[in-house]
């Protein structure tokens, strides 16, 4: 029996399966600055952004069975459910409080530590397990996964590098996805949150860039706060605890030992019968 | 009357179902209704579990977005309608920000029309608030399909060991102070943080020998036939959703390549999804029945969102009131009997607590997630707690 | 049913093999006991019967494990499932789930069983443990003895033939231990399953055993649990005193222990006298009250704390040990009265100042070690303590002089350590600032026969040295060879305090096995008893010669 390296699996289909609802996951984050309205005027665009709603829970469904097909070992899944309910008891306490977010410092360790693939599930399931246990389930949630799973992945993508230098790559990159974080979940709610008719206010079918220049303004006015305050938490926590922790996960991989050759070998002779 | 509690894919439904409604209307009469009945269902069915509280927490989360399209409109705000109330000085913020404009006259019509518009949406939310607190969450995961199965047991075990996580932080701080260590501020995060996690990894090991050895993932595994028609049904899936996300994003296509071709693609993908089925399907214990109560809670919320949309559209000026002028709202009929047919889990529901009640007094089947800061006044009643403290009597 | 041909296990990375060509033959519906000391490959032989070992841990396993006709070389853990059941040390650790229930269904489930078999499966499991009363409990708040019921439920569900356990109560107190036990005896008579059961306490396991293993690394000897205990390297007191007196058959219970000693108890030997529990007061608690919620833990508590005597707290699971032990060090909750350590109030010191005056060593003693070296917990210490550099690591070695164990080396990581390892390296910690007062809750958990008498030693030479050691435990040997005085408490009060034999031997619950083979007389000690039989039998006296 032979296994390959790694804890979870990313094979070429499931890449694929994930690089495709990426895409889509993009294009439903950003709708507002993508829909381009007929002036001849069909009928369908408006529903565009409900029709996401309904089809990203799916999508991310997709992507979580492709992953799951693809194998994931019974320790990483249990290494995976344990991190997430780390992820899942830190939630609570940070959310509701000047945008401290313990979640994103998880996911840029687990990511690094353990690789893209188990990455991308733990910001998945981290979410999923908090917004049940909070009770946050809702049209946002696939939006929020699909995020965090973004985040998880891209940590695990990042260069190799040791030491202070891959202290200094993953609060670089902590900062960033705190804030890509952020502007995704704003442009997405950002019609439904101020409704038409404020200078806000998304407007459809408005040129690309006075559509952005009203995002700004609104995401200053609104969110820039709690995206700070995010970046600043997991600098802070990656910056004080960043090393020990991605130890701590790293010997928990070693342990595990995922991928560790496992080899048999029958008894030479004829096996004697051993009395009692 | 059955003692299970009602199938939590149906409170998703009868959510669903006023969620619908409620995006019908801005009469406040209507929505306040809504929002009345679904706190009467909550209050009448909901567990001590924690997911319970969601409620609450969705009450506030709806006054925060009427708040914010209160303050939006009277700071930014498009200044339509005639009726003045009040004129805030106004303060151009200059090219940088796109010349907007802070303040200005704020009317009764555009105030009236952000109050309302907030409102809807306040009371979607609530709407889901609503089934977040009734929808067991560890029965909803027993739901998923086949092909999710690994995810899901991940999830399972993420909830049940999210609480103990909360305990052994607990446990940790208080073995700090013997080393005359700061519990809180810079250094305390690391000599908390280690050994927490340390000790939840380890274990996560024995979790894992403990999953193989009772057969997990047993059922997993495909052939290599239905590998390949659930990668293609998959990958197939997937491209249509990107073609038919691109044409329903981009006006100017022709319509067959929007929608339709996103919701085939999303169906297509989901057929994948069903079929990567293993050999053996996992079986479940006492799976939830879709039963009598199931199909008539979940109907309840479908008249609801039926009867408003109809009135919507015999009446629309009832279910939304013009803002310019304003005018008093009136309660439509066939909407209200409507939304009021949504209270029947109320009369269905009511065993559930007394079972539930039975079994445990307070703080539900699962995670309390809230550490009291306080010592907790009912403390004497929580067994784990007593368990520490009181000789446990064994059988 | 369990056959093991020339098995030898190899780890990835690990210089020697673990196991060295172990023959093994486990017939069905034997009951077999697993024993060896701490790190001799026990957990080893266990999983490579299951086929975790090398399946779950990697390595190189040459021979063959068969179990029930399956070759763990061809078969998988999760395909063994109906054949094997494992059940591991810490219950809660392997929980999947939150609920009794849904945890018994959990193997079921995976084995894709119909629904009504299941419900039937999980309704007699409930009933054979008895947990019918419990099946809707979240499993967190189960008392361990419950935990480990459910554990070994749950690898019931899947109807194995063969139940193997990892040192099931090791993490268990007394209560929790006769539970387990007690449904393991149940299923051995009733079910004639074929159980395979490694344990640190082999008193409790021994009356029941066909087969005992003793595991020692390279060699793993097997047999009569009769023949095999003459000269295994792990005993309980009974076996041992048998031993040392040259009692054949080597007793295996209390029970066969008095009838062998029935002409020592007629000698008229006298126990030594009991040492002198009193000394320089260090420590006074007056009055000590802790209240957790609306229920009185502690209940006005009176204790004085003498230089130079190790004390033990004893009494039930939930009597407030704990709770006093944490007020005394001044950390811990406490509604009322004041506790005075060498003249500074612990309530109202700083923690710097707690910790130059009282040591404790907590009941999961590893909350205390975050950093990823030996060494590095050493200067943590040494710098916390303002102790000289070196200070800790002195104490360390000290502490594990006694040890048969290799010393730690300084590069290794706390978590790597094994548990009598990592509890003294705490222990060393809290040490460093030289503290005259030591606490100790529920140390020995986890350790072997050889670990405890290592630390019942230091124990007694830091008393020795002029501290007061107080040490709240369930495991009545360790109190009666290493306490000289013992406190009993009973609902948060103080109900008996004096010296340990007097108080420990008339108990019926917690007098030790020596006491019971020789009451109504109090002994304590295996080694006592053995010394007076040796000068007894130097004088010529015609009564005690067997």
């Amino acid at each position: 029996m032979s296994r390959t390296a790694g804890a979870v699996v990313l094979g070429r289909r499931s890449a694929l399966a994930l690089g495709l609802v990426s895409l889509v996951g993009l294009a439903a984050f950003a709708w507002p600055l993508l829909l381009r309205v007929d002036p001849g005027g069909a009928g369908h665009v408006g529903d565009a952004p409900l029709v996401f709603v309904v089809v990203l829970p799916l999508l991310v469904a997709v992507v979580l069975a492709e992953f799951a097909d693809g194998g994931i070992d019974t320790r990483a899944l249990a290494v995976l459910a344990v991190l997430a309910g780390v992820g899942a008891a830190l939630r609570p306490l940070g959310a509701g409080t000047a945008g401290i977010e313990t979640v994103f410092f998880l996911l840029v360790i687990g990511g690094r530590a353990v690789g893209p693939g188990f990455g991308f599930l733990l910001g998945t399931t981290t979410l999923f397990a908090s917004a049940l246990v909070t009770g946050g389930v809702g049209p946002w949630l696939p939006f929020q996964m699909l995020a965090a799973g973004w985040v998880g992945l891209g940590a695990g993508l990042l260069p190799p590098a040791r030491g202070r230098r891959e202290l200094g790559i993953l609060v670089v990159y902590g900062v960033v996805a705190s804030y890509a974080y952020g502007l995704l979940m704003n442009l997405w709610f950002w019609p439904f949150a101020v409704g038409t008719g404020s200078e806000l206010s998304y407007e459809a079918g408005a040129p690309l860039v006075d559509n952005l220049r009203r995002f700004a303004v609104y995401v200053v006015a609104t969110s820039l706060g709690w995206d700070t305050g995010r970046a600043v938490t997991t600098t802070i926590l990656l910056v004080l605890a960043g090393p020990a922790v991605l130890a701590v996960v790293r010997r928990a991989v070693r342990r595990a030992s995922f991928g560790a050759p496992v080899t048999f070998e029958a008894p030479a002779a004829p096996p004697p019968l051993v009395p009692r | 009357m059955s003692r299970r509690p009602i199938h939590p894919a149906a409170w998703w439904v009868w959510a669903g179902g006023l969620a619908v409604a409620a995006s019908r209307t801005t009469n406040p009469l209507v929505l306040g209704l809504i929002v009345g009945v679904a706190a009467t269902v909550v209050a009448a069915c909901r567990t001590d579990a924690p997911w319970a509280r969601a409620f609450r927490s969705s009450l506030w989360l709806g006054l925060a977005v009427v708040v914010v399209r209160v303050v939006a409109y009277v700071l930014v705000g498009s200044r339509t309608g005639s009726t003045v109330l009040v004129t805030l000085p106004e303060l151009g913020l200059g090219e940088w920000a796109a010349g907007i404009r802070i303040g200005g006259p704020v009317t009764l019509e555009g105030l009236h029309a952000a109050v309302t518009d907030g409102l809807r949406l306040a009371t979607v939310i609530v709407c889901l608030g609503a089934a977040n607190s009734l929808a067991d969450a560890r029965r909803l995961l027993r739901c998923v399909p086949t092909s999710l199965h690994e995810i899901g047991t991940a999830v399972v075990v993420t909830l049940s060991i999210a609480p103990q996580l909360v305990e052994s932080v607990d446990r940790v701080r208080r073995a700090r102070t013997l080393r005359a260590g700061r519990t809180t501020g810079r250094r305390a995060v690391r000599a908390i943080a280690v050994p927490v996690l340390a000790d939840a990894l380890d274990r996560s090991l024995a979790l894992a020998a403990s999953m193989d050895v009772r057969g997990y993932g047993r059922s997993g595994g495909t052939d290599e036939r239905t590998r390949r028609i659930t990668g293609a049904l998959v990958v197939g899936g997937l491209l249509g959703v990107v073609v038919g996300t691109y044409g329903s994003l981009d006006g100017t296509t022709p319509p067959a390549l929007g929608l339709p071709l996103l919701l085939c693609g999303t169906a297509v993908a989901a057929a994948g999804l069903l079929s990567a089925r293993g050999r053996v399907r996992p079986t479940a214990h006492r799976p939830d029945r879709w039963d009598l109560r199931a199909w008539a809670t979940s109907a309840s919320g479908v008249v609801a969102a039926v009867a408003t949309a109809v009135a919507a559209r015999v009446d629309p000026d009832l279910l939304v009131p013009p803002s310019d002028p304003p005018t008093w709202p009136a309660l439509p009929l066939l909407a209200t009997l409507g939304i009021l047919v949504a209270l029947l889990p109320v009369a269905l529901d009511t065993s559930v607590r007394r079972a539930a009640a039975a079994v445990r007094p307070v703080s539900g089947t699962a995670v309390d997630l809230r550490r009291p800061a306080r010592p907790d006044p009912r403390a004497e009643l929580r067994p784990g707690l007593a368990r520490r403290i009181e000789p446990e009597v064994v059988r | 049913m369990i056959r093991f041909e020339q098995v030898s296990v190899t780890y990835p990375d690990a210089p020697a093999p673990a196991l060295v060509g172990v023959d093994l033959v486990v017939e069905e519906g034997t009951t077999c006991l697993v024993t060896g000391r701490t790190g001799s490959g026990k957990s080893t032989l266990l999983q490579a019967v299951v086929g975790l070992v090398p399946r779950a841990t990697g390595g190189h396993l040459a021979g063959r494990v068969t179990v029930a006709g399956l070759d763990t070389a061809h078969v998988a853990p999760r395909d063994l499932a109906d054949t094997v059941g494992f059940v591991g040390q810490d219950p809660l650790a392997g929980f999947v789930t939150d609920t009794v229930e849904a945890e018994l269904a959990f193997g079921p489930e995976q084995l894709a069983l119909s629904p009504s078999v299941m419900r039937v499966r999980v309704e007699e499991t409930l009933d054979l443990l008895g947990l019918a009363d419990l099946r809707d409990r979240p499993l967190r708040d189960l008392s361990g003895g419950q935990q480990q019921r459910v554990a070994i439920g749950a690898a019931l569900t899947t109807r194995p033939r063969v139940l193997v356990l990892d040192e099931p109560t090791s993490s268990l107190d007394p209560t929790g231990a006769e539970e387990v036990l007690a449904a393991l005896s149940r299923l051995v008579h009733d079910l004639g399953i074929t159980v395979v059961v490694a344990e640190h306490r082999l008193e409790r396991v021994l009356q029941f055993a066909d087969q005992l293993v003793v595991v020692d690394g390279a060699a793993v000897r097997s047999g009569d649990p009769d023949q095999v205990l003459v000269d295994s390297p792990v005993a309980p007191p009974v076996v041992e005193l048998g031993r040392r007196l040259g009692w054949r058959p080597t007793p295996r219970s209390v029970r066969d222990a008095r009838r062998h000693a029935a002409p020592l108890r007629l000698a008229g030997l006298r126990p030594p006298e009991p040492p002198a529990v009193d000394g320089p007061v260090v420590a006074t608690a007056r009055g000590v009250s802790v209240r957790h919620g609306a229920v009185l833990a502690v209940d006005g508590v009176d204790l004085q704390l003498h230089r130079g005597v190790t004390t033990a707290l004893v009494g039930r699971n939930g009597s407030g040990k704990s709770s006093l032990l944490w007020a005394l060090q001044g950390s811990g909750a406490r509604s009322d009265g004041t506790t005075v350590v060498d003249g500074v109030d612990t309530g109202r010191a700083d923690p710097s100042a707690r910790r130059a005056a009282v040591a404790l060593v907590p009941q999961t003693p590893g909350d205390l070690l975050y950093l990823e070296t030996v060494e590095d917990e050493c200067a943590q210490a040494d710098a916390e303590s303002a102790a000289a550099a070196g200070t800790c690591r002195r104490i360390l070695d000290d502490l594990l002089a006694d040890a048969t164990s290799a010393p730690i080396d300084a590069g290794t990581h706390p978590r790597d350590l094994s548990e009598g390892q990592r509890l003294a390296l705490v222990l060393a910690v809290q040490l460093t600032a030289s503290p005259p007062v030591v606490l100790l809750d529920e140390p020995t958990r986890g350790l072997d026969y050889a670990a405890k008498r290592a630390l019942g030693s230091a124990l007694r030479a830091r008393a020795a040295g002029g501290a007061a050691v107080l040490v709240a435990t369930h495991d009545v040997e360790f109190a009666a060879t290493t306490c000289d005085r013992t406190v009993l408490l009973a609902q948060g009060e103080v109900v008996a305090d004096g010296a340990t034999a007097e108080l420990l031997c008339p108990s019926p619950t917690f007098a030790p096995q020596v006491a019971r083979v020789m009451a109504p007389a109090h002994w304590l000690d295996v080694d006592d008893l053995v010394d007076a039989v040796a000068a007894e039998r130097r004088t010529p006296d015609p009564a005690v010669v067997p």
